[in-house]
């Protein structure tokens, strides 16, 4: 045990023994007697003023204490103090018993008369006091009954309150670890939630992407499909207007063939090209001479050839004649 | 210095590569987008032309219609179908007159109308040709000579609508001469003549009891070269038409034949044989001189000048038969250039050089024959049988040889390419040994 503690623990033991001689040295205050008597009191029997002890307080606080006398040369003050307050007391005892013998007389007289009545007093006081005494006791056991049950209801409710307080503190540890569960829980809770919404979130996104893609892929495919089909319908469309071309430039050439008379002064190797613009209707709308052959006979007969087919042959189809017929170009050059 | 200088030439060819190539892909790209169509053959038929019988005012010569003329001369050619007259819709004769449309209802590609008037002792003749579907005139002309030469005038004529419509030279003002043989008192009689390529206007320029041959014109059309055997043999002379002077100018021992004048006017090529054998020479018609152009113990005659004046064909059967060899220069080894039959004599070089024409016999019958003397593809030109001397038109599209008809001779006119025949108008007996004159400046 430490210093400080065993310090304590002696002040309170003088303070405890103080408190016990006070109460055993101090005089009491008896109320004055309508009779005189006397009694032997011993200091056992000395009963402190009747006080309610005041319930265990805790423990206070240690203070700093001030500067203590020496507690042997306070104890033989004490003592000093005491024996002066005895002698005090024996003087006073003496001067009483002055008194009483001078009175011893008449009281004895009266005590004679009075003794049966003292004696029965007595008798009364011994029974009151032994039935102060036993209330006494049986108070003092009721107090030290009370005081224990008051100790022990104190023991019991700090027990109880340390209970208590443990259960509290259990409780609040159990709360605090419920709440912590529970903050657990609930984090785990709100962490789970959170990840079942992420990956709820981010299966809604996979499937939103996934949809999309489905979406993209399925756009994709039908414009693919449509991509095909315009292609293939445009390769249809194409296929069908070579054929018109070709068709056709055979029978432009034919009626050229037909309408051409090449004059004698022509040559293999000669060469006059020609652009024809013609109408949808068929009819020529201009024809220009691109390239000559340096011969202007052989240059008139390709002009005159051009111009001497009244409606040229042509496809029903607008697009293969604006694309192949609407300006076309002839070479006429005479395979001898 | 020089490197600063060479990279910016060199940047900027690095430059122009691509723009060129771009350029390149670009012509090539819109020229693959045209359609282009390839007429390589014509109609292979005479080219329709209208001739509509041209207006007359004042006292015209009978007989002599200058638009019958004009059309008969297209119509010889084989290159021209003339519409007849009693076809055509209406007659104009300017082009005020004329609606195309009609015309092109007939299917005709040119048009030709005028007029001929009568100015004092001479005739004026005014004409315009038309391409039909062009609708736009190609020619236009006025023209006047006296009155007796009206023919002249429609040869004329014809000649600028052929030009105009060929691009070759019209050959209808040339001349032709010609050997006629008859008989009077059981006595042959040989007439040389000249006339117009229609065989009209034949003028005697030579007779004899004696055959007359081988008539040749001088390249200025002047003069004629020929074979006459007048004096009991061969000789030959240079007769100048206008004035009519003859002139023997081979009178060689032997044989004297086969002239032909130089490009040049100044020699002919001759068969003499005045040394044993028959040789091709050179005559220089001023000083006589003579060059012996074959040298070789077979016959070689009929020699005739390449048209560039250098080389010469002749026929030649040293090989056994008559073929024709060609000298491409008077110094140079003759080559044999006809090997199809056993028989290929008489050659003739045509203008440009390019063909040769001559008598080709197959199957116990002669035809004209034309050889491409570059691909030596040969063509049978006639389907007569007894077809000889061929003489080409100066322009090349024609030639006119000498052929059988019954009993007689006659002049037949075929398209160089073996195209429609003309048969001249028959003269009195056999006619013989054509020759087609230069044209005539």
């Amino acid at each position: 045990m430490s210093p400080v503690i065993l310090s304590l623990l002696l002040h309170g033991a003088i303070v405890v023994i103080t408190l016990v001689s006070w109460h055993w040295i101090t005089p009491m205050e008896e109320p004055p007697e309508p009779s005189i008597s006397a009694r032997l009191v011993s200091p056992e029997t000395v009963q402190p003023p009747e006080t309610t002890s005041p319930p265990p307080q805790p423990e206070p606080e240690p203070e700093p204490e001030p500067e203590q006398p020496d507690p042997v040369e306070e104890a033989q003050q004490r003592e000093a103090e005491q024996q002066r307050i005895q002698q005090e007391r024996e003087r006073e005892e003496a001067r009483q018993r002055e008194q009483e013998r001078q009175e011893q007389k008449r009281l004895e007289q009266e005590a004679a008369a009075a003794r049966e009545r003292e004696q029965k007093a007595r008798e009364a006081e011994e029974a009151a006091r032994e039935k102060a005494r036993a209330e006494a006791e049986e108070q003092a056991r009721q107090k030290a009954e009370e005081e224990r049950k008051a100790r022990e209801e104190a023991e019991r409710k700090a027990e109880q309150e340390r209970r208590a307080q443990e259960e509290a503190e259990r409780r609040a540890e159990e709360e605090r670890k419920r709440q912590e569960q529970q903050r657990r829980e609930e984090e785990e809770r709100k962490r789970q939630e959170a990840e079942r919404q992420r990956q709820e979130q981010a299966r809604r996104e996979r499937e939103q992407q996934l949809e999309q893609l489905a979406q993209e892929a399925e756009a994709a495919r039908l414009a693919e499909e449509r991509r095909r089909e315009a292609a293939a319908a445009a390769r249809a469309r194409e296929n069908q207007m070579r054929n018109e071309k070709s068709r056709y430039e055979s029978l432009i050439r034919d009626a050229l063939h037909r309408a051409w008379y090449p004059p004698s002064s022509a040559r293999e190797g000669m060469s006059v090209i020609l652009r024809l613009t013609l109408l949808p209707s068929g009819e020529l709308q201009s024809v220009e001479v691109v390239e000559g052959s340096g011969n202007r006979a052989f240059d008139n007969s390709a002009i005159s050839a051009a111009r001497g087919i009244n409606r040229y042959p042509l496809p029903d189809s607008r697009d293969t004649f604006d694309r192949y017929f609407r300006q076309f170009t002839i070479r006429f050059e005479p395979e001898v | 210095m020089r490197q600063t200088r060479q990279a910016p030439v060199l940047w900027r060819k690095l430059i122009a590569i691509p723009a060129v190539l771009a350029m390149l892909v670009a012509v090539a790209t819109s020229a693959q987008a045209e359609l282009m169509i390839r007429v390589t053959k014509g109609a292979g038929e005479a080219v329709p032309v209208a001739v509509v019988p041209f207006g007359q005012s004042g006292d015209l010569p009978a007989g002599d219609n200058v638009s019958t003329i004009i059309r008969n001369n297209l119509e010889m050619t084989g290159e021209f179908n003339p519409l007849a007259a009693d076809r055509m819709l209406s007659l104009p004769t300017s082009v005020d007159d004329v609606f195309f449309r009609d015309w092109r209802m007939l299917g005709q590609r040119y048009l030709l109308v005028g007029d001929v008037s009568r100015e004092g002792d001479r005739v004026r003749a005014r004409y315009e040709l038309f391409d039909v579907n062009g609708e736009r005139r190609l020619l236009g002309e006025s023209s006047s000579t006296t009155v007796s030469n009206i023919r002249s005038l429609a040869h004329h004529i014809s000649d600028k609508v052929y030009e105009a419509l060929t691009g070759e030279p019209g050959v209808f003002s040339t001349r032709l001469a010609y050997v006629t043989r008859d008989e009077q008192g059981g006595k042959p009689r040989y007439r040389l003549q000249v006339s117009d390529v229609d065989g009209r206007r034949a003028s005697v320029r030579l007779e004899s009891r004696e055959p007359i041959l081988s008539p040749a014109w001088s390249p200025d059309g002047r003069k004629l070269a020929y074979v006459s055997f007048e004096s009991g043999k061969p000789q030959i002379f240079v007769h100048e038409l206008a004035a009519g002077k003859r002139t023997a100018v081979a009178s060689f021992p032997g044989l004297n034949s086969a002239p032909d004048w130089s490009p040049d006017g100044r020699s002919l090529l001759v068969t003499l044989s005045r040394s044993g054998n028959a040789e091709v020479y050179k005559l220089d018609v001023e000083s006589r001189s003579l060059t012996r152009l074959t040298d070789h113990w077979g016959i070689d005659t009929e020699g005739a000048w390449h048209p560039d004046g250098e080389g010469f064909a002749f026929t030649s059967d040293r090989s056994g038969g008559p073929q024709i060899y060609i000298k491409d220069s008077e110094n140079a080894s003759p080559r044999r250039v006809t090997f199809g039959g056993r028989y290929n004599a008489g050659a003739r070089f045509s203008p440009d050089g390019d063909y040769i024409y001559y008598v080709h016999q197959r199957e116990g019958a002669f035809h004209i024959a034309r050889m491409e003397l570059e691909t030596g593809n040969e063509q049978i030109l006639t389907r007569t049988g007894m077809d000889e001397s061929p003489s080409i038109a100066p322009n090349g599209r024609m030639l006119i040889y000498a052929t059988r008809q019954g009993s007689d001779s006659v002049l037949t006119v075929i398209s160089a390419g073996g195209g429609a025949a003309y048969t001249l108008p028959a003269a009195r007996g056999d006619v013989r040994e054509p020759a087609w004159s230069p044209i005539l400046r």
